[in-house]
């Protein structure tokens, strides 16, 4: 089907203000009588709290309020599990929680008196390691985590905090059938998702009592029902308001220091902003699991795989709060099957408590873990059975009616295309220089689901209004919206206008995350459009003769009265059959002097929808890929002992505009997706994959394999010493 | 301690009694209202902060205002001329050179000063000097696109 609209390479035009500075995110909202909060944190991992002196800094000049946990109701927050304190109260659990919090006249002013604050502390004993966190007689970081709202019910060890299962079949008997059975263990490094704006927020009380918030928040009706239950106020009383926000990538949905302001705007009488610092939000943001991951797969004497068995266990480090499933788990922790059909699965994914910061969604949650330890897995399974690791994925790729380890059945399965494209594209089968390597891994996408209102309506001018409540966190969904708007209803994309609205206006939404609003406001969008042509229609058709503009039609319907506009709310509750393939190759060199890996090239094949604007489809594929990049070779926030050592963006290495490479991007159009027009989803499709196909290139290039992320140049620089000296292989392998 | 600067911002003159510990940034965002310069990691790494300090690029967030005292800054809110967007504002907008814009008035201010010195460089001309301007959205493919546009659009 040809589009007018749909599908041109349109720029980013509902972002003009981005580029004049004139968009105003939460940070820069001011009101009359602004003051700034600040918190005090925890200087130590595990520890009583004896003692709180405010007073030296209840009497600095310009100071309006300092509020301890006494001062506040006994509540705890979260998004899905509640177990998190407002403010400490008796015992922090991470460096980094906070313990009092200020209100003074500038923010210069507050961190004089958090400084001012004196706290006595008792250590306890803590742990770091999620390994040894769920030992027996490891220190227990909460007397009775079950006892927590929302809190899942099973429970090995107090410091776990969920159990997320997947099963297929019968893994023992599964394992029994292999002839060949491999083992491997990886770990993956705790990673900020490096918006650049940190969480901001403001709380303001008006004058009939309503609770004004502005924040950088995705989910603003979600944040409603969160704000009346932290503050104890009936959702009503409560108006989100929406901002562009700087970046979310995931990490953007809690509540954050949101009930500090409204309890110090309470204290204060004045409206309170509240800006983490950057060192506040790598210390206590809510950053990318680290994860322990083992493998073991059994595979046939054809190099089918027959069973496999996945065991994670995510630091989710001191509270759980931040995480939004109903598990309280990570659902990426369902990648362990990968690509593959795997007729024998079991995956078990552990939650754990330690005193490290707690950890949060991250763009693809919990799948760059897990992608990086199955696909580098997989090749190392291919090279002892000396196969190309292309063709191992080849036999052992998903194909229409396979079934996903969450029970879902998949339909226009495009795994072996996409594969074979990404090989094409990047000379998979080419002769390579020394010390030059490819490597390929594979992952695959949901579309994302939700609900969505949208709302449109005819202006007596002739134009359209489409109103939504969706955050602008920077994909430009917007455009995409406008564009499905003018699509249906035949009009020029600058003849419709997008109104983004308050939780007032609409009665809830499931707000921007999990790959979902090209589909669910997408389709929102389309079925508002629709009813608005049909009653275009109704309405030109009344008035007899031919209507000679919308205006007129418009104009007309005003005079008697009614205004033609239409309202759809989309509901998607479960994902579909579809899902979206992705395959890339990375080609490295790697110094031998240095260990240094330095990517030359990289290829990402992408099997998608309707692309709605390519531009932006595009723009998540480079950035999502430079973000996996990151992830690959430098991004790690550090901890020694639960103290974060990369207390700078700077430490924390992210990718630079030096640090990019050649990128060759390959996609399959297959319009069968559940979105409007037929798109699927791309939000996600590039970032989980970069990882392992790096470390399967370094693999090739040099044969040190790095087991743990970020692969820097010591790693390999040391794999290749060690190499040198033992060239017996070290990788765990056992015959059943 | 406080002292009365006078700073021409955008072209205007402005006199500021500022704290002697404001930073360039906070003054800018806090005491004259222009919020377009942003604060990202707040330690001179990120560039969401950049201006012009006398047509020379700076990070406002690790500069004192009182540093600034009698001196020129432009600002992204400086940029556009009557109304009509820079030719490297409309090239970020076309090639889809920024994705949520929280790091755009840094990336812009410093692509201007970028054109301004070199009017038509190189990939790597551009990457050397954009260097100290993070982007976490864009992956900065579209970035390098967009200041590729902006030169062939100025060039006369």
């Amino acid at each position: 089907m040809a589009h007018r609209v749909v599908g041109k390479p349109i720029g980013r035009l509902d972002g003009i203000e981005k580029v004049s500075g004139e968009a105003r995110y939460s940070g820069d909202v001011t009101l009359p009588g602004l003051v700034w909060g600040k918190t005090l944190r925890s200087p130590l991992p595990h520890a009583r709290i004896l003692r709180i002196d405010t007073s030296r800094a209840k009497a600095l000049a310009g100071v309006l309020a300092v509020l301890t946990a006494q001062d506040l109701p006994n509540i705890l927050v979260g998004r899905r599990m509640f177990d998190m304190p407002l403010l400490a109260r008796d015992r922090v659990r991470f460096i980094g929680e906070r313990v009092a919090a200020v209100a003074a006249l500038d923010p210069d002013i507050a961190e004089e008196a958090l400084a001012l604050i004196d706290v006595e502390y008792e250590d306890l004993p803590a742990v770091f390691d999620p390994v040894e966190a769920i030992k027996v007689g490891a220190p227990v970081l909460h007397d009775d985590p079950g006892a927590y709202e929302g809190a899942p019910p099973e429970r090995p060890h107090p410091n776990v905090q969920s159990v997320l299962r997947f099963k297929l079949g019968d893994v023992e008997a599964g394992f029994r059938e292999a002839d060949r059975v491999f083992e491997h263990t990886f770990r993956t490094q705790l990673a900020h998702q490096g918006y650049l704006e940190p969480h901001a927020g403001v709380v303001a009380i008006d004058e009939d009592g309503r609770v004004q918030v502005w924040a950088s928040n995705k989910m603003p009706f979600r944040l409603k029902e969160l704000l009346s239950l932290a503050l104890q106020l009936p959702p009503a009383q409560i108006r989100v308001n929406l901002t562009p926000i700087g970046g979310d990538f995931g990490g953007k949905g809690s509540v954050m220091d949101l009930p500090l302001a409204y309890h110090l705007a309470r204290a204060t009488g004045r409206p309170v902003k509240m800006i983490m610092r950057y060192t506040e939000e790598l210390m206590a943001g809510n950053p990318r699991h680290p994860a322990v991951i083992t493998l073991r797969t059994g595979v046939d004497k054809d190099g089918r795989i027959v069973a496999r068995r996945v065991r994670a266990l995510f630091n989710s480090g001191a509270y759980a709060a931040f995480k939004p499933a109903p598990s309280v788990n990570l659902g990426g922790a369902g990648m362990g099957a990968g690509v593959y059909r795997i007729p024998h699965l079991l995956i078990e994914s552990f939650c754990v408590y330690s005193n490290n910061i707690p950890c949060g969604h991250a763009r693809s949650p919990g799948e760059p873990q897990m992608v990086f330890a199955g696909e580098s897995h997989m090749d190392m399974i291919a090279r002892e059975l000396s196969l190309d690791p292309a063709e191992l994925r080849r036999r052992n790729l998903l194909r229409d009616g396979d079934v996903l380890a969450n029970g879902h059945h998949l339909e226009h399965v495009r795994a072996g295309d996409t594969l074979e494209a990404a090989l094409k594209a990047s000379n998979w089968s080419e002769p390579k220089g020394p010390w030059i390597g490819r490597g390929a891994a594979m992952t695959h996408r949901h579309i994302g689901v939700g609900f969505t209102n949208a709302r449109v309506r005819l202006e007596t001018d002739g134009t359209v209004t489409l109103s939504v409540a969706l955050p602008d966190t920077g994909t430009g969904a917007h455009l995409v919206l406008r564009q499905v708007v003018a699509e249906v209803l035949g009009l020029p994309l600058d003849e419709v206008e997008i109104e983004v609205v308050t939780t007032d206006d609409f009665t809830t939404d499931s707000g921007v995350g999990g790959s979902r609003v090209t589909h669910t406001g997408g389709r929102a969008a389309y079925h508002a459009a629709e009813n608005l042509r049909e009653q275009i229609g109704a309405e030109a058709a009344r008035l007899g003769a031919p209507a000679t503009s919308l205006a007129a039609i418009a104009q007309a319907a005003a005079r008697a009265g009614r205004t033609l506009e239409a309202t759809h709310f989309y509901d998607a509750k479960a994902h579909g059959t579809v899902t979206s393939f992705t395959a890339q190759v990375a080609e490295v060199s790697v110094d031998p002097q240095t260990g240094q890996v330095t990517v030359r090239r990289f290829t990402t094949a992408h099997d998608v929808g309707t692309i709605i604007n390519p531009i932006g489809h595009q723009g998540q594929i480079e950035g999502g890929f430079v973000q996996g990049l990151g992830y690959a070779l430098m991004e790690e926030v550090k901890t020694e002992d639960g103290r974060i050592s990369t207390l700078s963006l700077g430490d924390v290495k992210l990718p630079t505009i030096q640090d990019i490479p050649p990128l060759t991007t390959v996609i399959l159009e297959d319009p069968v997706g559940p979105g409007p027009f037929n798109a699927k989803a791309i939000g996600e499709g590039s970032i989980s994959a970069v990882a392992p196909a790096i470390a399967n290139a370094v693999a090739d290039a040099c044969g040190a394999r790095i087991l743990d992320l970020p692969i820097t140049a010591e790693k390999v620089y040391f794999a290749l010493r060690a190499k040198a000296k033992a060239p017996a292989p070290s990788l765990k392998e056992r015959r059943s | 301690m406080t002292r009365v600067i006078r700073l021409t911002v955008n072209g205007t003159s402005h006199d500021v009694e500022v704290p002697t510990y404001r930073t360039l940034l906070d003054c800018l965002r806090y005491d004259l209202g222009l919020t377009g310069s942003k604060e990202g990691c707040g330690v001179g790494v990120c560039g969401a902060c950049t201006v012009l300090l006398d047509g020379k690029m700076i990070s406002s967030c690790i500069a004192l205002a009182v540093f600034a005292d009698g001196r020129a800054v432009t600002t992204v809110e400086g940029l556009a001329e009557d109304e009509r967007l820079h030719p490297v504002q409309q090239a970020f907008v076309d090639s889809g050179g920024f994705q949520c814009g929280i790091c755009t008035p840094g990336q812009v201010v410093s692509a201007k000063a970028l054109l301004d010195a070199i009017p038509n460089p190189s990939d790597a001309e551009t990457r050397e000097w954009m260097l100290g301007n993070l982007c976490r959205c864009t992956g900065y493919y579209k970035i390098i696109e967009s200041i590729r546009a902006a030169a062939q659009r100025s060039r006369p």
